[in-house]
């Protein structure tokens, strides 16, 4: 049994069981909810792997799309760094970084250059959200 | 109603009322329970029974106590709350009666306030049992009516006149937006969570959007059924006092309009039709309903709830609260992120 098909069953057994047995609104309303968390936390760890390399992908694509559009046309400094900066980490902090950095070189850019570079990341932001929702919902 | 399993803090609960009533006698708590209702506080509620000048008194209270890890920390303060429910006491507007506030950790081990039980009952709108309760008032029609006209008291009274000022009173302009982003942000700050690119995006969106005020008003924050008690079919009192403001009463009005205060039911708050909403709430309150304005105050709600979330899980991973719906709370993040992805047109 994996580790996701044994939470799911402890969840099932505490939401079944355990849950309608406890009396208090209170200590049931925590029973009911620890089966839940249990429930949500086996989902996200049984796509751990796959959506991890889902988001990996992701963030190559996306640094391959913005090395195009940078180098067709140079971007403020800030932005270029940004970019680099995600190139270095991919991690969600350089991507917020980089968003942080093209509002700020907003005026700089354009409106034009600035909604299709903001678009290109945000296509990889609803995908990344889509993905978690599979199981946070 | 279960009791408290906690007779010591009952027979404190006992004492502090013993003193705070020294003409009484013969007193005695029943029915002491507490609910599982708010994130904030714990809350009791019990009914107390004595004797004054040959007279039997039985009393309905209620009881919130802080933690010290309330989910909005110190964005919210029973301190505060006893002020706004002292100052809305002698408005139109129904609320409970407030009597102490004690900020002496000797009494109860925590800041505490006790105030009025007042008649009426706060159905959950999220289960089917609560979804069923609001489709039966709407089909009623009462509530619904009860519901608008209670918002259009509160959007109404003369705030200056009742003392709220000590609330912050927003310049007109973007300031109050402005200043809910600010506070928000500092709630985010304050979780330490993992950074989130949508929020960041969100945050930047606001920021760069923030609309004028038209009118300065009272403003709840968080008016929708599970925070209003009802009794016979109206609303007897407004309930959870943590959020108000002083700002654009389109904030109120968004969170109506929410989508996400009403579940498989184009009724706001599960209540109100949306065309008798407007009607009323226009014609009581002579201000016409925003569309524009509400539409961002949803995205300023969504940056809202992201920050309650965070806060909220982050409470329970740091081990500053055992309640395990805050744990729970780590997987709304997520969803309310989706939902400001769609609403920013992604």
């Amino acid at each position: 049994m994996n580790a996701d098909q044994l939470l799911e069953r402890i969840a099932t057994t505490l939401k079944r069981d355990i849950g309608p047995a406890v009396e208090g609104e209170y200590p049931k309303t925590q029973a009911f909810m620890a089966a839940v968390v249990l429930q949500k936390l086996g989902r996200e760890l049984g796509l751990a792997a796959v959506h991890q390399a889902a988001d990996e992908a992701d963030t190559q694509a996306l640094l391959d799309d913005l090395r195009v559009a940078l180098e067709q046309s140079p971007a403020p400094a800030a932005v270029t760094a940004a970019v680099a900066g995600l190139a270095a980490a991919r991690d969600d902090a350089a991507l917020c970084a980089l968003i942080s950095a093209l509002y700020a070189a907003r005026a700089e850019l354009g409106e034009q250059r600035f909604d299709a570079l903001l678009g290109r990341v945000r296509k990889n932001l609803r995908a990344s959200i889509d993905r978690r929702m599979v199981y946070a919902a | 109603m279960s009791a408290t399993n906690d007779p010591k803090l009952e027979a404190r609960i006992l004492d502090y009322l013993k003193s705070r009533i020294p003409g009484g006698r013969d007193f005695s708590l029943a029915n002491v329970s507490r609910i599982a209702v708010g994130w904030s506080h714990e809350t009791w509620l019990f009914d107390l029974h004595y004797r004054e000048d040959g007279r039997e008194i039985n009393t309905g209270m209620c009881l919130r106590r802080d933690p010290g890890n309330a989910l909005l920390r110190h964005l919210s303060s029973l301190d505060e709350q006893y002020r706004v429910l002292k100052c809305l006491q002698d408005t139109a507007l129904p609320t409970p009666k407030v009597y102490w506030f004690e900020d002496d950790l000797a009494i109860l081990d925590m800041p505490f306030l006790v105030m009025e039980k007042v008649p009426g009952s706060c159905p959950s709108p999220w289960g089917r049992e609560g979804r069923a309760y609001y489709q039966a008032a709407a089909e009623r029609g009462t509530l619904p009516k009860s519901f608008t006209s209670t918002l259009a008291t509160l959007h109404t009274l003369d705030w200056r006149a009742a003392g709220l000022e000590f609330l912050g009173v927003p310049a007109t302009g973007p300031e109050f937006a402005l200043r809910e982003i600010a506070k928000w942000k500092e709630l985010i700050a304050l979780s330490d969570a993992a950074p989130e690119p949508i929020l960041t995006d969100l945050i930047a969106w606001l920021e760069a959007n923030a609309p004028s005020s038209q009118h300065v008003t009272l403003v709840h924050g968080a008016y929708r059924t599970g925070n209003l008690l009802i009794d016979d079919d109206r609303i007897s009192a407004v309930l959870d006092w943590e959020l108000q403001v002083l700002g654009d009463p389109m904030y109120d009005v968004a969170y109506v309009l929410s989508d996400l205060n009403r579940e498989g039911t184009p009724l706001l708050s599960n209540l109100v039709d949306r065309d008798a909403f407007f009607r009323d709430y226009e014609r009581e309150t002579g201000f016409t309903i925003d569309i524009e304005r509400c539409r961002y105050y949803n995205a300023l709600y969504a940056m809202r709830s992201v920050a309650f979330w965070m806060s909220a899980s982050g409470l329970y991973a740091s081990g500053r609260s055992d309640d395990i719906r805050l744990a729970r709370t780590a997987w709304s993040v997520p969803v309310v992120l989706e939902r400001a992805a769609t609403e920013l047109g992604y």
